[in-house]
């Protein structure tokens, strides 16, 4: 775990939240719409002495002597967030003061416009020195992140093959695995690097090895902790297999040259042990390829009638009887890039007298492409014609072509235009393997050398000779644009980017704006979905959960792959149509397929294509606590947790995480006078101890309000024979019930949320975690964002014009 | 700068390399090859691990001590009698369920090369020990390009087929790191062919040479670049340069490192594998043959090899079982199921065979790579009807221990004091392992 950085420094002990009464007072909504105008009555007088609200409602707790949660009020003056000192406990109580977490509600409290004016005058001193005050924060060198590594190899070389999986896993920080602070370089990371570097410049020019060899695909299935997998679906497998298909699966595959292939399926056997590989049950074709990517899939079709040879699926744990009738024969069909170029019959099981638990249809487990057989040439790839500008028919004309060759790789490589003398050194890599085996040879062996080369891995941001160090200093256009293609597209930027960046015409008027909205209707733009929402949300780990099948018999991969896909469509709408964040609390509509239309209860969608669906409010879904995603991956396998889910709402939504546990917790008792507790029982007993309440009367009601939804996200009533109490009463007391009371909640509390979605999203983009000296661009950004309905195009444009992401404060010597 | 020193003393030794390229592999190269004396050659450790136990009542031999008589199942290694110690009496107290659920497989797998009674979860909170072969692995330390390796025939599933409760990295593979890294094992060829001697493009001399040159020179403007752009930046940022510098130093000490062990001299007789085989007897031949090859060419000196992943439900129908294999171990005392099993049992011991065969014929200077290995073989249980884990199917083959006996051990005793006696013959001054309570004597002395 990292820490969420410095926020949790004050306040550590008893909190209070008193969002309704907050919202309803006024105060709340004033902070945002009316921040720099309100009059200092607080400040104006105690500029040597702290400002008297502190000194008549905090000082009895926060001072030199008791200095509960670190903090004394005594060692604050009232100037100080004009001049910017002390700026960590100011903008702490700023937000306890503001949202009424402080003073706690069992202490006087200041009238509520004696508070608003303090809020206001705290708020107005702190942001005019930040504006008066620009502080970008430390941005160092970052290395390329695996994802962004692959992608900037796809758009460098016009490669279409995933290079992630080959590259081990990024360490994270602050929630996000692009932090640059993390992303260290060992020597088996490296090791990884030069490998891939090698494998893709042979691949991209097209002289790789014409030796055969396998690459295997194992199509994703469910198996599951309990030993009891379910290998086989009666539905479409995936969106690039024909619409009457059945199971099976797809396999994108880069063919190195022109020639015949093996494609060959391994089928399930009639157990469920998915282990195996039997050669028995293994279906082979040869069949021709051009060079270049391919789509290649296997997949039997569907029928109508079940057939009476194939058991039904099984859903529960009970077996299910042998086959009775003997196999028919099956067609399977051979796809690639979605042309059936081979059709084969299969029997419908093979029942081996091996020990068998229990019959399923046939279906695909893995799939090997072999190949190729009678080799021919490297093609005409996407990738050859990016990289081979020209193609010199004389030796003498070779060295002029591959300088053309290597400047224009390594200008959109490095980020930046490039002298002779800049690759000069990569041409020398070039010409000793030039020597060695010809003129393409030596093309790869100079793109193996710019994927290795530091001023693609990292992203270095040098300072211009004769700048003062530890000033700040705007950044270049070029480094401008590598941000921002790095924050929207996780890739570096493409031509239209950097030829701007280049002529310094990106910070002209309307053109960053455009830049922006051009990049983020770009289908790169789904790198946003994945690797920010992917982690803001959770989403990642949801391949990770493993739901119990014996409690939910119901979850399978198919369902999993389109609960992941609800949230990403859903994400990728608000941020493509430009809506308002506010959508993620609350909306009116989702992207549902039948098979999650089902789940949930909802009528009339069908088939497996993704589709918007308005939402009638009797279904409680809409908003991202109506998704099973992030019920899924708040939930344990077998059962939901009211803490978890609580404690995400708090870390995602609210920016305002719990501090861990003590190292002594007491656990949750299961039962108490010989009888079993129900959760919210178990929990009540927990919060008796007041070590514990401090934290889960934060977390436990936002939980509570979501226990409607089971451990996969299915509506339910009833949870172990008893009715559901989605009841909720919040430290004020306020009392609010299920999805619905708890998204007016989380509404009344719009701008804490828009301000934790503009803190995730900038720590994303900064590729740092946010300190105090943040705040104040993060507030900025919520007011504009307020002014234009809370747009999520205005938050992002906020963040790539705000100080941290356009500054940067030179090296020190 | 700094880093711009050092490239001719590596130039110099690759350079080295190219002209003695042409001269037999074995005899001119291998640092094995360049030790005259005997005693100075590197001493190796392979361990072979079949799953789901043994039937003990073919595998017991009658009588101890000295003129071992081989019962059936192990009648495969009459050649190498002489060569071989059969100990039967060893367990694994800490395979014992100790208030945890009663699946075995999960427990004695993980405990056999650790002496470790691993956590019972199936989440990423794993917990296991260091295994004995990754114990050898850090104690010879850089030598090799490759520190180890692990082998296996199943490919590693993360999904099913596991033991309740625990987590599959618990039977899919046997050796640790470390208490929560697993080394999980490799079972398609190409992937180790890839390993052991890079991409495989590059498989005469000449183009070898050439491939190292293009990496070296890679590397050479790599340095180059990072210089250019490290003039101007801060202490932090050229600390993550240096950073960068240092792993790439690394990797050009490996390349020399494989440039000097000539290690891709070696697979230029061999066809570069396509992938798995069809045939498991084909599949299983390939792998042993590459393990001998990763030792002939010294780029590793340690190596474990899974036959089958524990709890595997292979069947042999080319020796007329076509039952499952995890099914038929727990045979219920059904005479029919544990001829089966027996079958199978002998079926691994032929392979164990080949293994030892392969070993013998290959030559380490004047003596044999069998002369210079401790080859360890086993299973995590005695019958496995009973998951029995207090009486454990061991063979230690090899010359660096006396050979030609049966050591029956008094009941009771941990296999982690075979292990730790095992550490001591490779060198390593060890005092404890698992939860050994001493060095098993009889290991070293006849």
């Amino acid at each position: 775990m990292v820490s969420k950085g410095w926020r949790p420094t004050i306040g550590g002990g008893v909190l209070a939240i008193s969002a309704l009464t907050a919202a309803a007072s006024g105060w709340a909504r004033m902070q945002a719409e009316a921040p720099v105008t309100v009059a200092a009555p607080v400040g104006a007088d105690a500029a040597d002495a702290p400002p008297a609200l502190l000194g008549q409602f905090c000082a009895r707790c926060h001072n030199d002597i008791d200095k509960v949660a670190g903090l004394s009020i005594d060692d604050l003056r009232g100037r100080d967030p004009a001049i910017g000192a002390h700026a960590a406990e100011w903008e702490a109580i700023l937000r306890r003061v503001s949202i009424g977490e402080m003073p706690p509600r069992n202490r006087a409290q200041p009238a509520p416009a004696e508070r608003a004016a303090f809020v206001a005058w705290l708020q107005n001193a702190l942001d005019g020195y930040a504006a008066a005050h620009p502080d970008p924060g430390r941005a160092t060198i970052r290395r390329l992140n695996r994802v962004e590594y692959a992608n900037a190899v796809r758009d460098l070389l016009a490669l279409d093959v995933d290079v992630a999986r080959d590259l081990p896993q990024d360490n994270s920080g602050y929630g996000f695995d692009n932090i640059a602070d993390v992303l260290s370089v060992s020597p088996t990371l490296m090791d990884r690097y030069v490998a891939v570097a090698g494998r893709v410049a042979k691949l991209a020019t097209g002289v790789a090895s014409p030796r055969p060899f396998t690459t295997s695909w194992e199509v994703p299935k469910d198996g599951s902790i309990r030993n009891s997998g379910r290998p086989a679906y009666n539905e479409r497998s995936g969106d690039d297999l024909p619409l009457a298909s059945r199971g099976g699966g797809t396999l994108r595959y880069y063919a190195r040259r022109a020639g015949d292939y093996d494609i060959a399926g391994w089928l399930n056997a009639n157990t469920n042990n998915e282990t195996d590989r039997m050669v028995e049950d293994k279906v082979s074709v040869r069949v021709p390829l051009s060079a270049g990517p391919h789509v290649i899939g296997l997949a039997f079709r569907r029928r109508l009638a079940p057939d009476d040879s194939v058991q039904t699926l099984r859903n529960t744990l009970d077996a299910v009887p042998l086959p009775t009738a003997p196999p028919v024969m099956l067609p399977m069909d051979v796809l690639v890039d979605g042309r059936r170029v081979r059709t084969v019959q299969v029997p419908s099981y093979r029942l081996s007298p091996r020990y068998s638990q229990a019959n399923f249809p046939r279906d695909v487990l893995q799939i090997d492409v072999t190949g190729p057989f009678g080799a021919g040439g490297a093609g005409d790839t996407p990738s050859r014609r990016r990289i081979f500008l020209c193609r010199p028919k004389r030796a003498q004309d070779e060295s002029a072509c591959a300088q053309r060759i290597v400047a224009s790789l390594a200008r959109r490589a490095w980020r930046c235009p490039v002298s002779a003398d800049d690759v000069a050194p990569v041409l020398r890599v070039y010409a000793a393997a030039r020597r060695d085996g010809g003129f393409e040879q030596g093309v790869a062996a100079a793109v193996e050398a710019i994927l290795v080369s530091p001023g693609f891995l990292f992203v270095v941001e040098r300072d211009p000779a004769g700048v003062a160090p530890g000033t700040v200093r705007g950044l270049t256009d070029l480094e401008l644009a590598t941000r921002l293609s790095l924050f929207l597209w996780s890739s570096i930027p493409d031509e239209p980017l950097l030829t701007l960046a280049e002529r310094g015409q990106l910070r002209a008027p309307g053109v960053l704006d455009a830049q922006v909205a051009r990049m983020l209707a770009d289908p790169r733009a789904d790198a946003l979905t994945h690797n920010f929402a992917g982690q803001w949300l959770y989403l990642r780990n949801l391949d990770q959960q493993r739901p119990d099948i014996a409690v939910f018999p119901d979850f399978d991969v198919r369902l999993r792959q389109a609960m992941a896909r609800e949230t990403e469509m859903f994400f990728a709408h608000v941020v493509r149509d430009n809506r308002s964040v506010l959508d993620f609390i609350a909306a009116d509509y989702t992207f549902l397929n039948q098979r999650l239309a089902r789940h949930y209860g909802i009528p009339g969608v069908s088939g497996t294509a993704f589709r918007k669906v308005a939402l009638d409010p009797a279904w409680h879904r809409g908003g991202l606590l109506g998704q099973a995603s992030i019920l899924t991956v708040t939930s344990y396998g077998n059962h939901t947790s009211v803490v978890k889910r609580g404690k995400w709402i708090l870390d995602n939504m609210l920016a305002s995480p719990p501090p861990p546990p003590p190292p002594d917790v007491p656990a949750l008792k299961e039962r108490a006078d010989g009888r079993l507790l129900t959760a919210r029982e178990q929990l009540e007993l927990h919060r008796k101890n007041p070590a514990c309440a401090a934290c889960h009367v934060k977390m436990d009601p936002l939980g509570f309000a979501l226990e409607n939804f089971d451990a996969v996200g299915a509506w339910r009533q009833r949870d172990a024979g008893q009715v559901i109490d989605a009841s909720a009463t919040m430290p004020d007391g306020a009392r609010f019930a299920g999805i619905d009371g708890l998204r007016g909640v989380l509404l009344a509390r719009r701008d804490e949320f828009v301000g934790a979605f503009t803190e995730r999203m900038m720590t994303y983009a900064l590729a740092r975690g946010l300190t105090p000296r943040d705040m104040p661009a993060v507030r900025r950004i919520v007011r504009d964002a307020k002014a234009d309905r809370y747009r999520v195009q205005t938050i992002v444009r906020g963040i790539v014009t705000s100080d941290a992401f356009t500054l940067k404060r030179t090296a020190s010597r | 700068m700094r880093i711009l020193r050092a490239p001719i003393t590596r130039r110099t030794l690759l350079r080295g390399a190219g002209t003695a390229i042409a001269l037999p592999f074995l005899e001119a190269m291998a640092p094995a090859a360049r030790a005259a004396d005997r005693a100075a050659r590197p001493k190796r450790l392979q361990v072979f691990y079949s799953p789901n136990g043994m039937m003990m009542d073919g595998f017991r031999p009658a009588g101890s001590g000295g003129a071992l008589v081989l019962p059936d199942t192990l009648a495969p290694l009459a050649p190498f009698r002489d060569r071989v110690s059969v100990v039967t009496g060893l367990g694994h107290p800490q395979a014992a369920a100790m208030g945890d659920r009663p699946a075995g497989h999960g427990r004695s797998c993980p405990a056999f090369l650790t002496g470790v009674h691993v956590r019972q979860t199936e989440g990423s909170d794993i917990h296991c020990g260091v295994s004995m072969d990754q114990v050898y692995a850090a104690h010879l330390g850089e030598g090799t390009p490759l520190p180890s390796l692990e082998l296996g025939i199943d490919q590693a599933s993360l999904l099913g087929s596991c033991d309740i409760g625990y987590s599959c990295a618990y039977t899919n593979g046997i050796s640790w790191r470390n208490a929560t890294v697993p080394l999980p094992v490799t079972a398609n060829p190409r992937d180790v062919f890839e390993r052991l001697f890079g991409d495989g493009d590059a498989l005469d001399p000449a183009s070898r040479l050439a491939q190292a040159r293009r990496q070296t020179s890679i590397l050479d403007f790599v340095r180059e670049d990072t210089a250019r752009l490290s003039g101007t930046l801060g202490r932090d940022d050229r600390h993550k340069l240096d950073e960068y510098l240092e792993a790439t130093r690394e990797i050009e000490k490996r390349i020399q490192r494989a440039a000097a062990s000539g290690a891709g001299d070696a697979a230029a007789g061999i066809e570069r594998p396509a992938g798995i085989p069809d045939s498991f007897d084909q599949h299983v031949r390939l792998m042993i043959d590459l393990q001998v090859l990763a030792m002939q060419a010294d780029i590793t000196r340690v190596g474990t090899f899974m036959i089958g992943r524990e709890l595997s439900n292979r069947t042999y129908p080319e020796i007329g079982v076509p039952d499952s294999h995890h099914m038929l171990s727990h045979h219920g005392n059904s005479p029919e199921k544990m001829a089966k099993l027996a079958r199978i049992n002998r079926h691994h011991m032929e392979y164990f065979a080949y293994y030892l065969k392969r070993m013998a014929e290959t030559k380490d200077g004047e003596a044999s790579l069998l002369d210079r290995t401790l080859v360890l073989r086993g299973s995590a249980f005695g019958d496995s009807n009973e998951h029995d884990h207090m009486d454990l199917p061991v063979v230690v083959a090899g010359g660096l221990v006396p050979g030609g006996r049966h050591v029956a051990v008094e009941k009771g005793t941990t296999m982690s004091n075979l292990l730790l006696a095992a550490l001591n013959v490779l060198d390593v001054p060890a005092t404890a392992f698992g939860d050994s309570t001493a060095p098993l004597g009889a290991l070293t002395h006849g």
